[in-house]
């Protein structure tokens, strides 16, 4: 029997982790409580309702027992920003970039669910300062990088955070020399990507699987 | 009401985005762009920016002025530069300290037409500064290009 509640919590560690990051925490813990049969009731019981959980419980089914994290293609299209700023918003991902980069990292604090960024940021002990949708571009210029997260990628476009549409537009993209889009999900989603929106593959300067 | 432009008038888009290779721009940048990054930094807003007939009429251009300058073999020490700015929000450009874009093109071209220091020098920077970035940087590579070309055609001093 699945607790009612568990869309709420899941929606709140979305939130301040990520879809996809949350999406892996929960799936671990529910393989490690009641192996694949229990992920793949929590896929039918919530995947309409969250379509990178469901992407995940998925990939899980077919084997992948964990997210594939390899921060180093981005940090190889970072080479020589002296400022980075991430949209969006995967813990595990971030987690593993933030040390390996070599300048200012900014994380916009921006999105359409509730998060505490202060909590959000206090992870990073001080590493990665907010920046909000005002003044994001103090980022911009010949040594500044956009990078941000995407779910799943087909031929010429990709599933995305919203906050990116707030942030991307013709002018945004001749201010920042790398536009880097990370494919944290590995794969499209089965179901509608609801809280997630369609991108051009063509505003970035770099896709990374 | 106007009449609809006839059939056949304009060529598809995909016709000129064909054309356009940004990596034939971005290698005869290199005289003036040590960096890859920087190459295909300034050749994105260059060809990838903007309405298709600008791409398109961007890269036949210096494409143009790149067939001659490989003829003639240019780049001299480039002397001063006149940067390129990035167009950011004015509260945000005050300050900023990465603000220009990787490319500058050398005063002395402009210099040619106008006094160094004069009003006139200042109005023609700004002309070929201005704008959005798929015509400031066309501006300054075609600047670079052209510079390179006049001081290959001078006689040695």
């Amino acid at each position: 029997m699945i607790d009612p509640s568990l869309t709420q919590s899941f929606l709140a560690a979305a939130a301040e982790l990520g879809m996809c990051s949350a999406a892996w925490l929960l799936v671990r813990e529910l393989a490690a409580e009641g192996g694949a049969a229990q992920v793949a009731t929590i896929r039918d019981y919530l995947g309409r309702e969250f379509p990178v959980l469901d992407a995940v419980c998925a990939r899980y089914l077919a084997g992948q027992l964990a997210p594939v994290v390899d921060p180093a293609p981005v940090v190889a299209a970072c080479a020589d920003a002296a400022r980075v700023l991430v949209v969006g918003l995967e813990a595990d991902f971030l987690d593993a970039l933030v040390p390996a980069l070599d300048a200012e990292v900014g994380l916009l604090t921006h999105s359409e669910l509730d998060v505490d960024w202060d909590r959000v940021l206090a992870n990073y002990g001080g590493r990665v300062v907010p920046c909000d949708l005002a003044s994001f571009q103090r980022f911009a210029g010949s040594r500044g990088a956009l990078v941000t997260f995407l779910y799943g990628v087909r031929a010429s476009s990709a599933h995305v955070n919203p906050t990116w549409l707030r942030v991307i537009a013709g002018d945004v993209r001749a201010q920042f020399r790398t536009l880097i889009g990370w494919d944290v999900l590995g794969s499209e989603m089965f179901v509608y990507p609801r809280w997630l929106v369609q991108a051009p593959l063509a505003d970035f300067s770099h896709v990374v699987p | 009401m106007p009449p609809p432009h006839p059939p056949g008038r304009h060529v598809p888009s995909s016709a000129i985005t064909s054309f356009i290779v940004p990596s034939e721009i971005e290698a005869l940048l290199a005289p003036w762009l040590a960096e890859p990054a920087d190459r295909a930094f300034v050749a994105r807003c260059i060809l990838a920016e903007g309405p298709a007939h600008h791409r398109g009429t961007n890269f036949v251009l210096l494409r143009l002025l790149g067939l001659l300058a490989q003829r003639h073999a240019p780049t001299t020490p480039l002397g001063p530069t006149v940067a390129v700015p990035i167009r950011l929000p004015p509260r945000l450009a005050a300050g900023h300290d990465d603000a220009d874009y990787p490319l500058a093109f050398p005063r002395r071209v402009l210099e040619r037409l106008a006094p160094p220091g004069s009003p006139t020098l200042d109005a023609m920077v700004d002309c070929v500064t201005d704008g959005p970035p798929q015509h400031a940087l066309a501006n300054a590579a075609m600047l670079c290009l052209l510079d390179a070309l006049l001081a290959s055609a001078e006689p040695p001093a």
